[in-house]
């Protein structure tokens, strides 16, 4: 039985022998070296879990060994005892001010030696499994950082590629998760004839779940849009599959809509999301009236067959659209003040035509508004513009 | 900052929450409302928002899961002194057409 490596270290050659006997009786593989420097070169061949070292030896003296062990990094965690011929408090502080684990006085007795050695070895095991514990738990934390960007990175394909473009439209968007991956989630499909079938949606809560909901979300919203019908159906029907599908305190605020340029026309419907803003002619830039759609309706996956309400809007040649989430407009000053919808209808008023600078200026602006703090929920804004 | 109470009355439980309700606040929020169901089993559970200075929608999730729990112990959930910011809230998103709600904590536990 091996109960582990003691190192002794003293220059008289009959405590070495004493020592050693005991602890192999013990069970203990015993190593052993007449001063320091000699130590270190034993050290080289097998590194021992504990260190039983005289202060006062030839070449290299207990304490200077002591400190070359607790300074390497290699060797630091080595259990080191000193064993000093002076039995004073002070020069017991000054031993463990060294760096040495414990102190044994000078002339000792082998039983307590051993005591004291068993003692050490207790603790080391605690040291080991708590080491191993560790690495555990690093290696844990490592492989959940590396699926955590994997799915990210997913997430992003998820969203419309950039810059994005379909006939008669251009759009952008800013997706700013607060987790790394989050509850947000839009896309735009072709629908009818050379129209826009769009959906911007949040779902509750953060992180891993709600990842996985915003997944569902956009998935349901394009088997509605393949079946056809109307944004109201298409509500109807995602509100189905989320509340069948989700826990009760889950569900999603979204914005669907269908932008018809024939008609000059969107048809939407607002599921307790919070309301876009039209800006008529605001694809052009400069001074513009930004205007607040309107309408209210349930959150998607609350409970099934809720009635929803559908909503039109001219949206023209021209017009421009400002999507967004409520982490976009739920930050807060120093001061309390929230951007707020108010807020965000102001910044709008005077926009840069290209729609990848609109965007930039508004989460610059909002974040300005939120110095210091960053973001503390996911942010996603989209700007849609129908060009002439 | 973020606080809440819980009271007994002769037929119901009244939980009155104060500060910024989001998803910092909603797992502590939970225990205290299923805690008070459980061990109550109130007729009326009696939520007073009065001191509520924003909710967001993870706040929200957790009201629908309490009229829900409510529900299932045939009770009922109202819901009082709503803020302005607060009712906006709930105006956008219907939800003043899917509770009940009362403007003060009186009107409340009498509207049993």
């Amino acid at each position: 039985m091996n109960k582990g490596v003691v190192l002794v270290v003293d220059d008289e050659a009959q405590i070495r022998d004493i020592l050693g006997f005991y602890l192999k009786r013990a069970g203990y593989q015993v190593l052993a070296a007449e001063n320091g420097a000699k130590a270190l070169e034993v050290m080289g061949k097998v590194q021992p879990d504990l260190i039983l070292s005289d202060l006062r030896m030839p070449e290299m003296a207990g304490d200077e060994f002591c400190r070359i062990i607790k300074g390497a990094p290699a060797t630091r965690d080595i259990y080191f005892v000193l064993v000093s011929a002076m039995d004073g408090t002070a020069s017991k502080i000054g031993g463990l001010n060294l760096g040495a684990d414990d102190m044994i006085a000078k002339p000792f007795h082998a039983q307590e030696v051993m005591a004291r050695v068993e003692s050490a070895f207790r603790i080391i095991a605690m040291q080991k499994e708590i080491k191993r514990q560790n690495q555990k738990l690093t290696r844990f934390q490592e492989r959940m950082n590396a699926e955590l960007e994997l799915a990210a990175r997913l997430q992003i394909g998820l969203l419309p590629a950039l810059p994005g473009a379909a006939p008669r439209f251009r759009y952008t968007h800013r997706y700013l998760p607060a987790e790394g991956i989050g509850g947000d989630i839009y896309t735009i499909l072709p629908s009818g004839e050379g129209g826009l079938a769009l959906m911007i949606a949040d779902v509750s809560g953060h992180g891993v779940t709600a990842a996985l909901i915003s997944a569902m979300v956009k998935t349901s919203f394009e088997s509605q849009v393949r079946l056809g019908g109307s944004p109201l159906d298409w509500a109807q029907g995602m509100n189905r599959d989320l509340a069948r599908n989700t826990l009760a305190e889950q569900f999603a605020t979204a914005f669907l809509a269908r932008i018809d340029p024939v008609g000059d026309e969107m048809q939407y419907v607002a599921a307790g999301h919070d309301a876009p803003f039209r800006i008529p002619h605001g694809a052009k830039g400069g001074l513009r009236h930004p205007l607040v759609l309107s309408g209210h309706g349930f959150m998607l996956g609350l409970e099934e067959d809720l009635p929803f309400e559908a909503k039109k809007s001219p949206f023209e040649a021209g017009d421009r659209l400002v999507l967004f989430t409520d982490g976009l407009v739920e930050v807060e000053r120093e001061d309390r003040c929230l951007l707020g919808e108010e807020g965000l209808l102001r910044l709008c008023a005077e926009l840069p035509a290209d729609e990848d600078e609109a965007a930039d200026y508004l989460v610059a602006q909002a974040k300005v508004f939120n110095h210091p703090v960053p973001f503390g929920d996911d942010v996603t804004l989209v700007i849609l513009d129908r060009i002439e | 900052m973020f606080n809440h109470q819980t009271r007994q009355e002769a037929n119901a439980s009244v939980v009155t929450i104060q500060g910024k309700v989001n998803f910092e606040v909603t797992a502590q929020l939970r225990d205290v409302i299923r805690d008070t169901v459980t061990t109550q089993q109130p007729k009326l559970l009696v939520i007073n928002l009065e001191g509520v200075s924003f909710i967001d929608s993870s706040g929200l999730g957790l009201l629908v899961a309490a009229r829900n729990s409510v529900d299932k112990n045939n009770g009922k959930l109202h819901l009082c002194g709503l803020p302005p910011q607060v009712k906006k809230t709930f105006d956008q998103t219907n939800l003043t057409n899917y509770f009940s709600i009362f403007a003060t904590e009186q009107d409340a536990l009498r509207g049993a």
